[in-house]
Parts: C-alpha cells; structure tokens; sequence
C-alpha cells in the first residue's frame, strides 16, 4: 500500500513541479534541462543539461556529479532557434564523444523543451529536455 | 484493487494537481491586442444579464438574440478607473439594458469582445476620457527641502503619464502603441543595439502580440525602467532617517523599490541575498546636485524590463538620472549597460507628469479572475 501511495505523491509532486517552473526571460537556452537521450546504452536514457550564457557563449554540462561532461561548443541560431552542443567525457573508462542537435520548441514559455537528436561514436537516438 | 483509504489518497493527489492547474494564470490583464483581434471589428445588441465591476477589467455580459437563438457574450471593456475617470460607473448599465456594443473579437472564437462604444437607444454611453492631467501654462518651480535638496514626492501627487510607454534608444523614432508594440516589427533593430538572440526573441514576443508578458501573465513585478512606464505611476517617499527612497508603484502589483543612500557597498548585488528582491536589483543612490543618480545590479530574469518585450540578462546595470527641473516635471534617464543582450551600453529617457493632489490609483494587475 505504500509503494501506491508513495506513487500517487511522485505523481503528484513531478506534475506540480512541471507547472511550477520559474521565469526565465533572458537567454533562452540559460537553466537546467531534464530528460532523456533515448536509446543510449552508455550513458543511460536520463538526461539532465545545465546551460549558462555570458554574454558571449553558451556553456554547461551534462549530467552533472555522475557523468559530469563539461560542454566544449554549444551555439543558438537565432533565426530558427536549432541548438548544437558538443561535449567529450568518460563513461566507464572509455572516452566518449556526444552531439546533440535540437531546435526550441515553446520559446515562449519558462518550460520550453529542446527537441532533436543525439549521436556519439556508440550510436544515436531522439533527445528531449525540459526546462526546469 | 486499491482500498478506500488508497483511493481517497490517489484522489487527493489528483485534485491538488488539478487545483494547480486551473489557478494557472489566464490572460487576466493584458496588452488589448494579446486577447483580441483588431481586425475583427463586430457589434453586438443584446440585454444585459450581469456587470461585473471588478479589476482589472470590467466586463459586461448581454444575451445576443439571433433568430430564436440566444448566446452569452462577455464585452469587456476598460478598468474600473479609467471607467470611473470617464463619468462611469457600476450602475451605468443595469440587467435588463438593452446595448449596442462595438468592438473586437477575442483571437481564439470564443463569445468575448473588447469594446470602447457601447451605445443605448442610439446614444452613446460610453466616452473614454483621457485622464492626462493638463500642464498648467506657468512653470511652477519645483519644491525644495529645508536643506534645499529638491524634493522628488510631496506630500499629495504621484508621477504618471509618461513621455514614451517603452524603451527605445535615445534619438531612435519608432512608433509604437502604449503597450509597447511597434507599428513596424522592421524597426525593431532600431529600438536598442540588441544582440542576435536578443533581438529574435524581442520580434518573437512583438509577433505574439505581447500575450507572454509575465507581468500581465503571472503579476510580476516591472523591474528596471519599466517602472516608470506606466500612467498609473508612481511615488517617491524620501526616508532621510534611514537614508533611503521608496519608490511607490500605484498599478502592477503594488510593489516598491529602495534606493539606499546610507553608502553602503554593492556587495551581493550579483546573486542577491536577503536584502535583495532581485527584481529590482540592489539600488544605490547618490545626490549630484538636484539630480538623483541612482546604479542599480542584481536584477534576475523573471521579468521583462520594458512595455514590448526587450530581454535583459542578469549582467545588467543600470545607471538611472532623476530630475525635477520644475514642478510638473519628472526627467528620467538611464543607461544600460547589459553585455549579455545588447552589443554595447545605451541610454533611453522620458519624462513624467506630476499629478497634482492625488495619491497613486489603485490597480492591481489581475484579481485571479479571467
């Protein structure tokens, strides 16, 4: 019975965070992204990207304190809103190569998402995050 | 199968949730062109069945006829304020009127019309007055302190009705409504040297008819010059005890800001602390002469620092000029200095008009209502 309660308030608790995310009316891509990376045996479907801009560049990284791969490009054209990010890391001990390519969806909105793909020398599959 | 106690615990989780989701904000108070569609000019005649005289519009519903059919429309029409300026008030219209009501049609089809001309019997009922106070011909000069110093708020007055209703770069002309949207979406490159990402989400938010203003949407707080850009005003309440001015706002959400002038540092100005509300960022104000010459960091990005949509990060710092060169006038100034948005630091100024012999209106920008 706990294990459906303990549920009912996961539920309850994710779908209220989701529409409690907070503002963000500056730099489009700055905050932290959840979600997935499908398909990607090395690394894990779960995906969380950290994005910061300084006025000059996009920088960040992924899956901060596990994979923790420090973003070496990420670009935003503008006039289509197609986001790319380049990031090299370790998984396992063997050194990894990750782009991701996507496009903003719901600009308008503090929990836009990116939407697109990813790719690495293992393989590749559908991307989606949220903005949290 | 779950027990009643599970049920009702399953039930409970879903209703909060679905509680949060129908308290998400509406288009409350808005830009006219967010919710209606200025060109879709229509008239209604119908009864009236209900007026609703509440923030931040009034709304009056009739029952249109047609054939032997009848539907309910909502004619929105403008504050209670500025109906109540206009001679208005919530018993004009009662149940059982019969109105002719022009206007415009709200984007999405629903029953809903955003109307200025409401008429009865073929007279006209309703005539927006422009409530701008008018300049009096003699220049009174403006008020000074026992030790001299001008004073920016006496005692009955606030400042209102400002010069320009959005920011736009020193000696740039580009015609825009009081929301701040620009008659020409080219001329945006004109308004401020933005940055390329700056500037596209500046032309996506005009495209979208500002409908994703969070001040409008979620009552946030206009930081930054945005404060100033409003009829409604507002008052500076000058605290010379604990070296500081409050500055008052009468619309939005009736927030205020400080400028502390005890000298203090701009410690933490950045990621803000406990003294900081970060919406208005840390202010430090000094005196030059009669001017006030406010710098302010520390602004978050929850909100948007001018009427139209301009985008700021939180690099910015703004150095803000207050004058009263005469009794009736306030000259507002400001440089921006926002290397995360803009290519380069600009200035932007306007003036205020003081509104004798008044405090500053009340109007709250959404009472949780549709």
């Amino acid at each position: 019975m706990m294990s459906i309660i303990r549920k009912a308030g996961f539920v309850a608790a994710g779908l209220l965070l989701a529409f409690s995310v907070s503002a963000q009316e500056g730099h489009p891509l700055k905050g932290s992204w959840i979600g997935e990376w499908k398909g990607n045996q090395a690394s894990g479907d779960f995906l969380f990207l950290v994005l910061d801009w300084d006025g000059k560049k996009v920088s960040g990284t992924i899956n901060p304190g596990t994979d923790d791969m420090v973003i070496k490009a990420a670009t935003l054209n503008p006039d289509n809103w197609t986001v790319h990010i380049e990031a090299d890391g370790k998984v396992k001990d063997k050194a990894v190569s990750y782009t991701l390519d996507g496009k903003i969806v719901n600009l308008e909105l503090p929990s836009r998402s990116i939407v697109g793909t990813w790719k690495s020398q293992n393989g590749g599959g559908a991307l989606e995050v949220v903005r949290q | 199968m779950l027990n009643t106690k599970v049920k009702a615990l399953l039930g409970a989780a879903i209703a909060s949730v679905m509680l949060g989701l129908v308290s998400a904000p509406v288009l409350a108070h808005h830009p006219i062109q967010a919710k209606f569609d200025k060109a879709a000019e229509m008239s209604v005649t119908g009864v009236v069945t209900n007026v609703d005289w509440k923030n931040p519009h009034v709304h009056v519903f009739l029952n249109v006829k047609n054939g032997t059919t009848l539907t309910n429309w909502a004619v929105e029409l403008e504050s209670p304020l500025l109906l109540k300026g206009s001679g208005w008030g919530s018993q004009s219209v009662k149940p059982g009127d019969t109105l002719t009501v022009k206007g415009i049609r709200a984007r999405d089809g629903s029953r809903q019309l955003w109307s200025e001309e409401v008429t009865k019997g073929g007279t006209a009922l309703l005539t927006l007055k422009n409530l701008r106070p008018a300049v009096p011909a003699k220049k009174e000069p403006a008020p000074r302190g026992a030790d001299g110093k001008v004073i920016l708020g006496s005692a009955t007055g606030y400042w209102g009705f400002p010069s320009s209703y959005a920011l736009v770069e020193d000696a740039v002309k580009v015609k825009m409504d009081k929301y701040g949207q620009l008659a020409d979406l080219s001329d945006a490159a004109k308004v401020a040297p933005l940055q390329p990402w700056a500037l596209a989400l500046y032309k996506n938010r005009q495209q979208r008819d500002l409908r994703d203003d969070p001040m409008f949407l979620h009552c946030k707080p206009p930081g930054g010059p945005r404060q100033y850009q409003s009829d409604l005003g507002i008052k500076f309440v000058e605290d010379k005890i604990n070296q500081r001015v409050f500055i008052l706002m009468g619309s939005g959400n009736r927030n205020y800001r400080i400028v502390y002038l005890d000298g203090r540092d701009k410690v933490g100005s950045v990621t803000g602390d406990a003294d900081n509300p970060l919406y208005y960022g840390r202010a430090i104000g000094k005196w030059e002469g009669d001017t006030l010459l406010v710098t302010t960091k520390g602004f978050n990005e929850d909100f948007w620092m001018s009427n139209g949509g301009l985008p700021h990060t939180n690099n910015m710092v703004l150095t803000e000029r207050f004058t009263r060169p005469d009794m009736n006038t306030l000259q507002y100034q400001v440089a921006i200095d926002d290397h995360g948005a803009y290519t380069r630091p600009w200035t932007a100024s306007w003036t205020m008009q003081w509104v004798p012999d008044q405090e500053v209106p009340i109007h709250f920008c959404q009472d949780n209502r549709p």
